[in-house]
């Protein structure tokens, strides 16, 4: 292996140097063939909380499945549901 | 590795220069640029000495991974994604070789024609020289199709290099990327139950490989 790695002192790095304009003239080239930029787009939007794997409310799942259940029952939007929990809770009553 | 052909050969090219350069003696990146990561299952078990992976390089970093990859002794193999996209006309910006894998068929033929277009065109709007080949794939150990002698003909009336040996299709080559390593780690392991010659398909990738060689060094 030894010979060989030897053999390999050939390889000579070449000079690796492009200019932002050349760059533009690289992707418009590709573009007019129709190799295009294909990067995929980020969603727009609030990210899911990796805490819930839910956008809100920030509670762990049972919490925010117990939250569900509870609301569906009482025919409620689940936020409906929490503006009585937060009375309780700020006020001690739900009014 | 170019060709926005699927299934060509891209990354099996990849991996047999990957590790045949590794074997004799160059340090060797690998940057898997395609979002099926290919590359980077085959690394997953078990990556041979000397070889260094990246993965999921994207467009924008192209550039610099390279630069920062290359230099003297080494090695850098961008694996591309069988698509037309804008990081294959980049990635060909940099290379000092662009490899186009092709099976002999007229489908592989024709779709991978668009890569070496864009090569001529980038070597145009530049002004520099970008050396590229064709390689041809799944050749039948056999005997040589005609498709694969009219293609042949063709490249050559083009004045497009072409390297030989080509690949030929062997099981063993397939095989690699459920194993992972090299293909002389495969041929070792006893464990390793394969249906077709390892030890032709080593020298197949072994002379692939020198070809190559003699057409960066
Ligand atoms: N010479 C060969 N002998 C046997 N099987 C081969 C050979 N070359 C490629 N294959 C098999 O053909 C399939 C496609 O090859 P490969 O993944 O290398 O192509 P690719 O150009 O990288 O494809 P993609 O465009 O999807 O990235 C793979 O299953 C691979 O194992
Ligand atoms: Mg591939």
């Amino acid at each position: 292996m030894n010979a060989s790695g030897d053999r390999l002192r050939g390889l000579k790095a070449r000079p690796k140097n492009i200019s932002t304009e050349e760059l533009r003239k690289v992707d418009r080239v590709g573009e007019d063939r129709g190799f295009s930029d294909r990067t995929p787009r980020r969603k727009p939007g609030r990210k899911v909380s990796p805490r819930t794997y839910q956008l809100h409310p920030k509670v762990l799942p049972d919490t925010g499945e117990a939250i569900a259940a509870e609301a569906e029952r009482l025919g409620l939007t689940q936020g409906q549901l929490i503006e009585r929990m937060w009375q309780t809770y700020r006020y001690g009553t739900a009014s | 590795m170019a060709s926005p052909k699927g299934g060509a050969g891209k990354s099996t090219c990849a991996v047999l220069l990957a590790t045949g350069f590794a074997r004799m003696g160059a340090s060797v990146t690998v940057l898997d640029c395609d979002p099926n990561k290919s590359l980077t299952r085959w690394a997953s078990r078990g990556l041979p000495e000397g070889i260094a992976l990246l993965s999921d390089v994207q467009r924008s970093e192209l550039v610099t991974v390279i630069r920062e990859a290359d230099g003297d002794g080494r090695i850098v193999i961008v694996d591309l994604e069988g698509i037309a996209s804008q990081i294959v006309s980049r990635a060909i910006s940099q290379a000092d070789l662009v490899i186009v894998p092709m099976q002999p068929t007229a489908l592989d033929a024709e779709v991978g024609s668009e890569a070496l277009g864009l090569v001529q065109e980038e070597e145009e709007a530049l002004g520099k020289e970008i050396p590229h080949a064709v390689v041809l794939t799944k050749t039948s150990a056999a005997v040589k199709s005609r498709v694969q002698r009219e293609l042949e003909a063709q490249l050559m009336a083009a004045g497009i290099d072409l390297i030989e040996p080509s690949l030929v299709l062997r099981a063993a080559f397939a095989e690699l990327f459920a194993h992972g390593g090299d293909l002389e780690a495969m041929m070792d392991d006893p464990n390793i139950a394969t249906g077709g010659r390892v030890d032709r398909a080593i020298v197949n990738a072994r002379e692939f490989t020198e070809a190559v060689y003699e057409r960066i060094r």
